[in-house]
């Protein structure tokens, strides 16, 4: 007798569940520290739910960035998301339209990666997917009401303290990822170009502009030291 | 409405509209491999032009003294921290310590 896929949908979400309640806390203790109001910090996980991005909000909010400059930056680094449906899209094909779009609000980085390695076995059914999903989805949410009661009974020379922890997680998400020279060019152009922004008093586009610039510089670097590689060989 | 708010709701909306049109979209649509390589390195980039401004600069876009800067004098074991130990919570718990370690002797 097959295992009910409710049952499977759980056991499968684990490893991400336990891992998302802990980030989802320092996001809220981090959050309520920087000056965002509990209930806005919440809606933010709610709304947005993509840890990277979420992160990166709350440190343009902190740095006074325009709106329009952090909406464009935060999509800019969501626009992968389109990568992972476009992959997932055909294992999809017998869904109706509607179940689609409820799976789809769960497809962060780590339910796309355990998605698409389980794909190999058998494509998903609507009822395991959305348990899997929203399994995941609450465990961030939950985890982010956590980290905003800690965060509002932490002091303010914590509070100061735990400031650090937005530039620590941006260093640990640099340097946990793909450390190829070209991801560095593409991270250290990215930080030359916002600096000399924010020297010109050009404002939060300086973060637009490094975010394009760099990843353009990453893209050529890369080419370029495989058209060189190619000409050794 | 606060700002926070807004760009909130506008983020909200722009990821699942990514999320649910491409896996919608589905099949339907091939990316080139320039664009997908190009997306690689704006996580990187947008990274770096967060860092650049938060550690070299003042909250009011003057040049810091390393003298002047524990968050930069911080950094540099964090960046050690998590170039050895691969491991997301430790660097961040650990460049937190640092922090307050190289503030307190500021």
């Amino acid at each position: 007798m097959p295992a009910s896929p409710v049952k499977a949908a759980l056991q499968d979400s684990m490893p991400i569940v336990t891992a998302y309640f802990p980030i989802a806390m320092t996001f809220g203790v981090l959050s309520v520290a920087g000056g965002i109001v509990w209930w806005m910090t919440i809606l933010i996980s709610a709304c947005v739910y993509a840890g990277g991005a979420q992160f990166m909000l709350v440190g343009l909010v902190l740095a006074n960035s325009s709106p329009v400059s952090t909406v464009v930056t935060v999509l800019l680094v969501n626009l992968r998301h389109f990568l992972y449906g476009t992959t997932l899209g055909p294992a999809f094909q017998k869904w109706t339209e509607k179940h689609k779009w409820i799976a789809a609000f769960g497809l962060t980085d780590e339910v796309f990666a355990v998605t698409s390695s389980r794909l190999q076995e058998k494509a998903p059914t609507p009822l395991y997917q959305f348990v899997f999903v929203f399994a995941c989805y609450g465990s961030w949410v939950a985890g982010t009401i956590a980290g905003v009661g800690i965060g509002s009974a932490v002091p303010t020379a914590i509070s100061q303290v735990l400031g650090f922890a937005l530039p620590a997680l941006f260093l640990a998400l640099l340097f946990l990822g793909e450390r190829s020279a070209a991801h560095l060019i593409a991270a250290l152009s990215g930080a030359l170009l916002a600096i000399a922004a924010t020297l010109l008093h050009m404002g939060s586009a300086g973060i637009v502009i490094g975010a394009v610039a760099g990843a353009t510089l990453g893209l050529l670097a890369r080419e370029y030291s495989g058209k060189l590689r190619q000409k050794v060989e | 409405m606060p700002p926070v708010l807004i760009e909130t709701l506008f983020i909200g909306a722009g990821t699942y509209l990514l999320r649910a049109g491409s896996l919608s979209l589905g099949s339907r649509v091939t990316w080139p491999s320039w664009a997908r390589k190009w997306l690689s390195f704006v996580t990187p980039a947008v990274l770096g032009a967060l860092l650049g401004p938060m550690l070299l600069l003042d909250g009011k876009g003057h040049w810091l003294p390393v003298t002047h800067n524990p968050t930069l004098i911080a950094a540099l074991p964090t960046v050690l921290v998590a170039w050895v130990s691969r491991h997301l919570l430790l660097t961040v718990a650990a460049g937190v310590v640092c922090f307050a370690v190289v503030s307190h002797l500021f």
